[in-house]
C-alpha cells in the first residue's frame, strides 16, 4: 500500500516537473520573441521616412559607432526620441494595463476606463486652457492629475480594505465626472487652446521632450523590475482576499504597492504621451494568449505594449496617406476589440 | 494542551458584534464540525480562529501565543483555509492553482524545489485529482473543483485546516466523497480539521466533535451522540424533531416531528 503510494507520488511529482518546465520554455520563447519584435520594431520605426535609412546606419548611429553628420541628424535629432517614446510608453501602459487587471479581477478594469487616464486629461486640459502652459507644465500637471484621481478612487473606494468591484464602479464614475468637466473646459477655451487641448487629447509619442523621456526611462528602470518582483504576490491575490490572507499575504499591503506601481507607471506614460487608448486594456490579454491562461506575465505583457504602441506609430505615421496621432490608430484597433471582450465575457457569465 | 483555541472571543464587520465572548478549544487530531442556523455566526468564528477577522476583544491563541503578534506568513504554516466561495483567475489550471498552495513555504527569490513539487504532488494524490492537472479549473464538476481546491489547500501542508461550507454547493455523493476525505486526511497525515458544516447528519456520521452555535455563542460541543439531541435541535434551529440512530454508524439522525 505504502509502496504504491509512493510510487504513484512520484509519478505525479514528474508530471508535475515535465508541466513546469512546458511553461517555463514557453514564456522563455515567447518573451524572447517580443523582446526581438520590440527591438526589430524599434529600429525599423527609424529607417522608414521620406529619408531613408538602413537598419546598419540606424544601428551604427544610435550606438555612437561612427558619426555621420547627415544620418545622425535624422536618427538621434528626429526620430530616436519619437522611437525611445513609442518604446517607453507602451512598455509602461502594458505593464500597468496588467496589473490593473490582474489586482481588481476584471478583464475591463484597465486605467482608460477606472479614472486615471481622465484625471490626467482633465489637470492637462485645465492647465492648457486656464494657463496656457505647455511642455514639462502639462507633463507635470497630467501625472499630478493621474495620481490625484488613483488616490480619491481609493479613499472613496476603502471600507474595511479594497474590494476590486467597489474601485471599478467608482472609477468609471470618476471617469465620467472628469471627462465632464474636461468638456466644459474645453468649451470655454479659446480656439487656439482648444485646439492644443484637443491635439494632447487625442494621444501621441511625437510630441515628448528630452526631460519627459528622460523622466519615463528612469521611472521604468526602477518600476518595472518592482512590478516583476511583486507580481509573485499577485499570484495569490488573484485567489481572493481570503485565500490569500490565509495563504500568508499581507493583502492590503501588497495591493497598496501594486496599485501604486501601476498607478505611476500609467501616469508617466499619460504625462508623456498623452491618453493613448486600449493599450493597456489588451496588451495583458494578449500576453496571455502567448504565455497560456492566467500566466500573467507582466514583462510579457509591457513588451506587447510596446510592440502594439511601435506597430500603431509606424501605421499612424508611415502607412496611412495623411500621418495621424498615434491615439487615433490604436483607438481604431482596440474599440473592435472592446466590444468583443464585452460580447464573449457576458456570454460566459462573468462579466459580473 | 490544544494547538488552537480561543478566550472571549468577540468578532464582528458593523457596529453589532456576531460573537461575544466565546471560548473555545479545537481538539487536536480531530475532525471538528461547527454547526447552527443561518446567520448565527458560525462562518465568522471560522474566519476569526483563521485570522481573516481582527477579534474586537479576546484572543485567538495558536500554540499559545496571541495569533495578532504573529506575523501572516508564521500562521500560513501552520493554519490553513479554505474560504467559502473561493475565486480563480480565468482559464487557471488544476496544476498552476495547486501550485500556489506552496505561496507560504517560499521566498521572493527562491525558486521551486523538490520539497515544492513533492508537496503539492501529495496533495494531487490525497485528494485524487493527480489525473487533471493540466485541465482547466472551469471545466471541472463541482466535485472534481472542490477536490482540487482542498488539494490547493494542503500544498499549503498545514497541520491544521479549516474550512468553511466545503460541501454546500455539493449533490449528496460528492458531500459524502469530501467528508470521507477529510476523515482519510485526519487519519493519514494526523491533520486537524475544523470545518463549517450544514447537514447534521452527515456532520454527526463523519465527524469526532460537534459545535453547536446559537446567536454567536456555543451551545453545546461533544461528541455527536452526546450532544445532537432533539432539545438542542430545536433550540439551535427551533425544529420539532426525534433522533433516531443511523442504521450503518448508530449516530444520530435528525427526523421532523410532523
Amino acid at each position: 500500500m505504502t509502496a504504491t503510494a509512493t510510487r504513484t507520488s512520484a509519478a505525479t511529482a514528474a508530471t508535475l516537473r515535465a508541466t513546469r518546465r512546458h511553461r517555463a520554455v514557453r514564456a522563455f520563447t515567447a518573451t524572447t520573441g517580443l523582446t526581438a519584435a520590440v527591438a526589430a520594431l524599434f529600429v525599423l520605426t527609424m529607417m522608414v521616412g521620406s529619408f531613408r535609412l538602413t537598419a546598419g546606419e540606424v544601428i551604427t548611429s544610435v550606438l555612437h559607432l561612427a558619426d555621420t553628420p547627415s544620418v545622425d541628424f535624422v536618427v538621434r535629432g528626429l526620430r530616436l526620441p519619437t522611437a525611445l517614446s513609442a518604446l517607453t510608453v507602451g512598455l509602461a501602459l502594458g505593464a500597468s494595463g496588467t496589473v490593473f487587471q490582474q489586482l481588481l479581477r476584471n478583464p475591463l478594469a484597465s486605467p482608460d476606463f477606472v479614472g486615471i487616464t481622465a484625471g490626467a486629461s482633465l489637470a492637462a486640459v485645465s492647465g492648457i486652457v486656464l494657463a496656457q502652459v505647455g511642455g514639462l507644465a502639462v507633463c507635470a500637471l497630467a501625472l499630478g492629475g493621474a495620481v490625484a484621481a488613483a488616490l480619491i478612487m481609493y479613499l472613496l473606494a476603502w471600507r474595511d480594505g479594497i474590494s476590486g468591484y467597489r474601485l471599478i464602479l467608482i472609477g468609471i464614475g470618476i471617469a465620467v465626472f472628469f471627462e465632464g468637466l474636461t468638456g466644459y473646459m474645453l468649451i470655454k477655451a479659446e480656439l487656439f487652446e482648444a485646439r492644443q487641448a484637443m491635439h494632447w487629447l487625442t494621444g501621441s509619442v511625437g510630441q515628448a521632450s528630452d526631460d519627459e523621456l528622460k523622466l519615463l526611462g528612469g521611472a521604468l528602470v526602477v518600476l518595472l523590475p518592482l512590478a516583476v518582483i511583486l507580481s509573485r504576490k499577485l499570484r495569490v491575490l488573484e485567489l481572493g482576499d481570503d485565500t490569500a490572507r490565509a495563504l500568508g499575504s499581507r493583502v492590503e499591503l501588497t495591493r497598496a504597492a501594486l496599485l501604486a506601481t501601476a498607478v505611476l507607471l500609467v501616469a508617466l506614460a499619460v504625462s508623456v504621451a498623452g491618453p493613448i487608448v486600449f493599450v493597456a486594456l489588451v496588451a495583458g490579454p494578449i500576453a496571455n494568449r502567448l504565455l497560456g491562461p492566467a500566466t500573467g506575465g507582466i514583462a510579457a505583457a509591457a513588451l506587447v505594449g510596446a510592440v502594439l504602441l511601435l506597430s500603431a506609430d509606424l501605421v499612424a505615421v508611415h502607412l496611412l496617406p495623411t500621418p495621424l496621432p498615434t491615439g487615433v490608430v490604436t483607438g481604431a484597433v482596440g474599440a473592435p476589440y472592446l466590444l468583443w471582450l464585452l460580447a464573449t465575457t457576458n456570454r460566459k457569465g462573468a462579466g459580473g | 494542551m490544544s494547538r488552537l483555541r480561543a478566550e472571549g472571543l468577540t468578532l464582528g464587520y458593523d457596529a453589532e458584534p456576531i460573537v461575544r465572548d466565546l471560548d473555545v478549544t479545537v481538539l487536536d487530531g480531530k475532525v471538528t464540525a461547527i454547526v447552527g442556523a443561518n446567520a448565527c455566526g458560525k462562518s465568522t468564528l471560522l474566519r476569526g480562529l483563521a485570522r481573516l477577522l481582527r477579534p474586537r476583544e479576546g484572543n485567538v491563541l495558536l500554540d499559545g501565543r496571541a495569533m495578532a503578534d504573529l506575523s501572516t506568513l508564521e500562521v500560513a504554516k501552520v493554519l490553513g483555509l479554505l474560504p467559502q466561495a473561493p475565486v480563480a483567475p480565468d482559464g487557471i489550471t488544476v496544476a498552476d492553482l495547486v501550485s500556489r498552495g506552496r505561496y507560504p513555504h517560499q521566498g521572493w527569490f527562491r525558486t521551486w524545489n523538490d520539497r515544492d513539487h513533492d508537496a503539492v504532488a501529495r496533495a494531487l494524490d490525497a485528494t485524487d485529482t493527480a489525473d487533471l492537472v493540466n485541465r482547466p479549473l472551469r471545466q471541472l464538476s463541482g466535485g472534481q473543483r472542490q477536490r482540487v481546491w482542498i488539494a490547493m489547500a494542503l500544498a499549503q501542508d498545514t497541520d491544521l485546516l479549516l474550512l468553511d461550507e466545503p460541501t454546500t454547493f455539493l449533490d449528496i455523493n460528492h458531500q459524502v466523497e469530501l467528508l470521507r476525505l477529510l476523515r482519510t486526511l485526519n487519519a493519514q497525515a494526523g491533520k486537524t480539521i475544523v470545518a463549517v458544516l450544514h447537514d447534521i447528519n452527515l456532520a454527526s456520521r463523519y465527524c469526532d466533535h460537534i459545535v453547536a452555535m446559537a446567536d454567536g455563542a456555543i451551545v453545546a460541543e461533544g461528541a455527536p451522540r452526546d450532544v445532537i439531541t432533539a432539545e438542542l435541535i430545536e433550540k439551535v434551529f427551533g425544529l420539532a424533531c426525534v433522533i433516531v440512530p443511523d442504521p450503518v454508524a448508530g449516530t444520530p439522525i435528525i427526523v421532523p416531528a410532523e
